[in-house]
C-alpha cells in the first residue's frame, strides 16, 4: 500500500469555528497513531473575513504543510473561489451547495453537503455545524462511525456532558448523510487505539514553552503580541504549579528590563516577543551583553515591517536579532526547526545563555509557533541541563578583591549572586574594567571588547547546530536555516528520488556563524543556494559578507510557510535550466 | 567551569520558590554596622555641592540603622547623575539603561523576595523616559523603595528642562545661576506634580525629603525601606552647577502639619496640588497604608496551583498526549 499523505483543508468565515473543526481533527488522527503538521492562515481580526485551516496526515512523520489539496471543504462561496484552484487533479471539494454554487466547468469531484440545512433543520443546534462538518470528513475518510464517536467524546466537543448528546447527534447526521448519498471517496484512513503518553500533540509554543521550563526557567515577562502571546498564555498556567514568576509588564522594554533584573539574581528568564518588540528591546539586548546576564529572547517572527503582518509568517527579523544594537554587542542568534526541535533548541538557549552568561535570542516564526505536530515526549533524565559559573561558595574573597569579570582562559567569569554570595558588585552598561569598576580608557575598552567577542565567538564549536543532507556530490546545494528545514528537506528527498544530485545545509546556529561547515558546504558544490521567507536574502547576504563567496537565492514573501513543491520544482528548475 | 545536570533535577541558582520565607539571607550577624560599612571604594563623581550626596549619606544611614548585609541588598538605577548612586554603595548594584530602573527592580524582587530591592534615579530618568514604568511599579506593590532624586533639571547632560522643571523662562531666571535651556528661551510645558501623581496612581506609600535636611531624610528613606510595599520618596536634591535651587528651598520647605493623618489619601492629593500654588514643599510622609504585596498574592497563587507539591515537568507535559 501506497504510504498515506492526505492535506485536508476546511475554510469558511473567519470566527464560525473552521479552526475548531481543524484542531479537532487533527487532535483525533494523531490520537489515532497518526502523524499530523496543521496550517492555519487567517486575518488579524477577532471576527470576519476568510480564514483556513488545514491538515495533512501521513503516517511517518510530516515535515511540510503539503501541496495541493486532496480535500476541501469549503462553507460559502468566497473561500469556495479562494481556495478550490488549489486541489488536485485527483481531489475533491465538499461544498455547502445552499451557500454557494459550484464551478461544474472544472475536472474535479466536487460534492454538495448542506452543513447549513441540515443543521438547521435536523440538527437543531448552530453550535453543532462544527461536528457535523467533522463528521462529513471523518465519514468521507473512511473513519468508522463508533472511532469518530470516540474522538469527538475526548474532544473539546466531549468536555461537557449537556452539549455531548447533542454534538454525537450531529456526528451521527453526518454519518446519515454520507450513507445516504453513497459519498465513498475510497479511503480508509487507519486509525488505531491512542498510544498512551509517549507522543505528544503541541505547536511549537508550546514545546517552546516546556523546553524552557525543563531547562528551568522560573521567570517571564512579556508583553502581548501575535503570534508571541501563546508563550505567556502558556507560562501562565504553568509557572504558578512550578514556583516560578509570570509577569504581564507594561511594554517590552519593561519585559526585557525585568528579565535582566530576576536573571542578575539567579533565575533563569524568559521574555518572548514578535518583530516590533524585538525592535524596543534592542538598547537592553545591548545592556544584557555590556553586563553579561544570562536571558533568553524568543522571537515569533510574522510579516514585517512595522505593524506588517500580524498573522503571517516570514523569516525576516534575521537582520535586527544579529545585528541589531548600537555599538557592538554580540549575542548568540539561534533557530529552531520543528515543533519536537523548539523544546529541545529552548532548552539549548538556556544553556547557551548561562553558559556564556549572554543574551540569546531564539527565533521562531509565526507558521512553526501555531502548527500543530506530534513528537516524542521528551525523555528529561536524557536533557542536559546547564548552569551558570559561580564564585566558589566559601566567601573567603572579598567584594573589594574579587573581579566579576576576570579574565579567564574562556572569557566566562563567574557570577556572584545577591542573597547569596558576598562577593557583591555593580553591574554597569557603562564600560568597565574587570573588577566592575567603570573605565573608559583605551585598555579596558579594548580588553573587555574581546572579551565580549571571543566569548560569543567560541560558542560556534557547540555541536548539533548546522547539519548537511543528501547526496556527497551535489550539482545545486540548499541553504536553510530554523523553519525553513521541514519542506527543504522533503523536496531534497524527492528530487534525490528523481535521481538529481542536491544537498542541503541547515543552520540552527546563526550568530556567531559556523563558517568552516558553511565555507565547506559552499566550496565543495557547483551551485548553492539560500533558501529562506523575506525578500532581501538576509541569511545570503550575510554569508556573503562573511565569506566573501557568491550565492543564488530562492526567496517568497506571500507570508505563507515553504511547499515542498515549491523547492521541488526550484531545485529542477535550476538544475535544468540552470 | 559551568554545572551540567539533567531536567529531572533541582537547579542550584534560584531560590526554589520565590517568597518562601527563610530561603535566602541566613541571619544577620551580631556586629552592628556603621554607615561606613556601606561605603564602596568608588568617591561619588558628583560636582561639589551636588544634593545627591546627602540622599546617598542618609540611605547608607538608613541602611545602618536595619543592619542589612550587603549582601542581601540591590540598588537599581537607570542613568543620569543620581544613576550613579549605586556606584558608592558597598552593596549589589544594577546600573540599567535610561528610565528603565523600576522594571528592573522589579524583576530583582519577583526572582528574590527576599531581597532589600532600592531603586533610584533622577526627574529625568523616572518621570519623562520612565515616566510609563511608575503607575505599574505601583500597581504591582512589590516591596521596592523608589528615591526619586529631583533636582528639576537634566544635569548629566548640562541643564535641559526636565518634566519637573516650573513652566516658564521667568520663573527659571528668578533662580540663580541658570544658563539658558535648550530648546527655546524658556520651559513651553507645564510642570509635572510628581508627587501628586504617585498618589493617585495608588501607591502605598509616599514621602518627600530634602537632601540639606540629612537626619529627617534617612528617617523618610528608613521608613521607606520599613514599608511593605511600594515606598515612593520625594527626594528633592538640588543641582548647584545647573539649577541651583538650594536657597528659594530652603524657605519653601516646611514639615507636614502637625497631626498629620497619613492615611486620608484624598487630603494627601489636596495636599500635594496646593501646595504648588502656595510655593512650598512639605517634607515627611504624605499618605501610606498596607496593601498586600505582589508576593503575598503569587503565594495565594502558589498554594491554589499545587499547595506543597510542585508538579513535574513530566506532568506539565501530559496535557499534550
Amino acid at each position: 500500500m501506497d504510504q498515506l499523505d492526505l492535506t485536508i483543508r476546511i475554510a469558511g468565515e473567519n470566527g464560525e469555528g473552521v479552526l475548531t473543526v481543524g484542531d479537532v481533527l487533527a487532535e483525533a488522527l494523531a490520537r489515532s497513531g497518526l502523524y499530523i503538521y496543521t496550517f492555519k492562515n487567517l486575518p488579524a481580526e477577532i471576527k470576519g473575513g476568510a480564514s483556513m485551516t488545514q491538515v495533512r496526515v501521513q503516517d511517518t512523520p510530516v515535515r511540510s504543510p503539503g501541496d495541493a489539496l486532496d480535500i476541501l471543504m469549503v462553507w460559502n462561496q468566497e473561500n469556495y473561489d479562494i481556495h478550490v484552484g488549489e486541489v488536485k487533479p485527483t481531489g475533491v471539494v465538499i461544498y455547502d451547495p445552499d451557500e454557494c454554487d459550484a464551478d461544474e466547468s472544472l475536472a474535479l469531484t466536487q460534492i454538495g453537503v448542506p452543513l447549513q440545512t441540515i443543521t438547521k433543520t435536523v440538527i437543531k443546534t448552530m453550535k453543532s455545524k462544527n461536528v457535523l462538518a467533522f463528521g462529513i470528513l471523518t465519514a468521507c475518510l473512511g473513519i468508522p462511525f463508533d472511532s469518530a464517536k470516540q474522538m469527538v467524546a475526548e474532544s473539546r466537543w466531549g468536555r461537557r456532558k449537556e452539549f455531548l448528546e447533542s454534538n454525537i447527534n450531529a456526528l451521527k447526521q453526518a454519518y446519515i448523510y454520507v450513507d445516504d448519498n453513497d459519498i465513498d471517496l475510497g479511503l480508509r484512513v487507519p486509525v488505531n487505539q491512542r498510544n498512551g503518553h509517549a507522543q505528544l500533540i503541541m505547536t511549537g509554543n508550546d514545546a517552546l514553552c516546556m523546553g524552557a521550563l525543563a531547562a528551568g526557567c522560573r521567570y517571564y515577562a512579556g508583553y502581548p503580541i501575535t503570534p508571541a502571546s501563546d508563550v505567556m498564555e502558556t507560562l501562565a498556567k504553568a509557572m504558578p504549579r512550578v514556583g516560578g514568576v509570570l509577569m504581564q509588564t507594561e511594554d517590552e522594554i519593561a519585559a526585557i528590563t525585568a528579565s535582566i533584573g530576576a536573571s542578575f539574581t539567579g533565575a533563569k528568564v524568559m521574555t518572548a516577543t514578535a518583530g516590533p518588540g524585538l525592535s524596543l528591546m534592542v538598547e537592553a539586548l545591548g545592556l544584557a551583553t555590556m553586563e553579561e546576564i544570562p536571558l533568553v529572547v524568543v522571537d515569533v517572527m510574522r510579516g514585517g515591517p512595522s505593524t506588517g503582518m500580524p498573522t503571517k509568517t516570514e523569516q525576516s527579523d534575521l537582520n535586527l536579532a544579529i545585528h541589531g544594537a548600537h555599538g557592538e554587542a554580540p549575542r548568540i542568534v539561534i533557530a529552531a526547526t520543528n515543533t519536537e526541535d523548539c523544546f529541545y533548541t529552548a532548552v539549548k538557549a538556556f544553556n547557551l545563555a548561562e553558559k556564556y552568561q549572554t543574551p540569546v535570542i531564539l527565533l521562531s516564526d509565526q507558521h512553526l509557533s501555531q502548527r500543530a505536530q506530534v513528537m516524542s515526549r521528551p525523555d528529561l533524565s536524557q536533557v542536559e541541563v546547564v548552569e551558570r559559573k559561580q564564585p566558589d561558595g566559601n566567601g573567603s574573597v572579598s567584594p573589594q578583591e574579587f573581579d566579576r569579570y576576570e579574565m579567564t582562559d574562556d572569557y566566562i567569569s563567574p557570577m556572584p549572586l545577591p542573597g547569596r554570595h558576598g562577593q557583591h558588585y555593580v553591574a554597569t552598561g557603562l564600560e568597565h574594567d574587570e573588577h566592575a569598576h567603570i573605565d573608559y580608557s583605551p585598555e579596558a575598552h579594548i580588553r573587555m571588547t574581546e572579551k565580549r567577542h571571543q566569548k560569543i565567538e567560541s560558542a560556534v564549536n557547540e555541536p548539533g547546530f548546522v547539519q548537511r543532507y543528501g547526496a556527497e556530490d551535489a550539482q545545486l546545494g540548499l541553504i536553510g536555516w530554523g523553519s525553513s528545514e521541514g519542506p527543504i528537506l522533503e523536496a531534497l528527498d524527492r528530487t534525490l528520488a528523481k535521481g538529481y544530485k542536491v544537498a542541503a545545509l541547515i543552520f540552527k546556529m546563526l550568530h556567531p556563524l559556523p563558517e568552516k561547515e558553511a565555507r565547506a558546504f559552499i566550496e565543495s558544490i557547483p551551485v548553492v543556494s539560500v533558501v529562506e521567507l523575506n525578500a532581501s536574502g538576509q541569511f545570503a547576504n550575510y554569508l556573503q559578507g562573511r565569506l566573501a563567496v557568491s550565492l543564488k537565492r530562492f526567496n517568497i514573501i506571500t507570508g505563507l510557510p515553504f511547499k515542498a513543491g515549491e523547492i521541488e520544482e526550484y531545485i529542477e528548475g535550476v538544475l535544468q535550466y540552470g | 567551569m559551568a554545572e551540567v545536570r539533567t531536567a529531572d533535577t533541582a537547579s542550584t541558582t534560584a531560590p526554589e520558590r520565590p517568597g518562601k520565607t527563610g530561603q535566602a539571607g541566613p541571619a544577620k550577624p551580631a556586629a552592628k554596622r556603621s554607615l561606613k560599612d556601606y561605603r564602596s571604594e568608588v568617591k561619588p563623581t558628583w560636582c561639589p555641592g551636588c544634593g545627591d550626596f546627602g540622599v546617598l549619606a542618609a540611605l547608607q544611614r538608613a541602611l545602618a540603622e536595619r543592619n542589612l548585609d550587603p549582601k542581601d541588598v540591590v540598588i537599581v538605577s537607570g542613568i543620569g547623575c543620581s544613576g550613579r548612586l549605586p556606584e558608592f554603595v558597598n552593596a549589589y548594584g544594577l546600573h540599567v539603561v535610561h528610565g528603565r530602573a523600576l522594571p528592573a527592580a522589579q524583576g530583582v524582587k519577583a526572582a528574590n523576595p527576599e531581597l532589600t530591592v532600592i531603586a533610584v534615579g533622577g526627574d529625568g530618568d523616572g518621570f519623562a523616559i520612565g515616566g510609563g514604568h511608575v503607575p505599574h511599579a505601583v500597581r504591582r506593590n512589590q516591596d521596592i523603595t523608589y528615591i526619586v532624586m529631583d533636582n528639576q533639571v537634566y544635569g548629566l547632560t548640562k541643564g535641559q528642562p526636565s518634566p519637573s522643571t516650573p513652566t516658564g523662562m521667568q520663573a527659571l531666571r528668578r533662580s540663580v545661576s541658570m544658563p539658558k535651556m535648550a530648546p527655546y528661551e524658556g520651559v513651553l510645558e507645564g510642570q509635572l506634580n510628581i508627587l501628586a501623581m504617585v498618589i493617585v496612581y495608588g501607591c502605598s506609600f509616599v514621602a518627600r525629603t530634602f537632601s540639606s535636611q540629612a537626619t529627617e531624610m534617612a528617617k523618610t528613606i528608613g521608613r521607606g525601606l520599613d514599608h511593605p510595599g511600594f515606598a515612593f520618596v520625594h527626594a528633592m536634591s538640588p543641582c548647584p552647577t545647573f539649577y541651583n535651587t538650594y536657597d528659594p528651598w530652603k524657605e519653601s520647605f516646611m514639615p507636614l502639619p502637625d497631626e498629620w493623618d497619613t492615611s486620608d489619601r484624598i487630603k494627601a492629593i489636596d495636599m500635594a496640588m496646593e501646595e504648588v500654588g502656595d510655593g512650598v514643599f512639605h517634607s515627611g510622609v504624605f499618605f501610606q497604608d498596607v496593601y498586600r504585596t505582589y508576593t503575598d498574592k503569587l503565594q495565594d497563587v502558589y498554594a491554589k496551583a499545587y499547595g506543597d507539591e510542585q508538579a513535574t515537568i513530566d506532568a506539565l507535559m501530559d496535557q499534550y498526549a
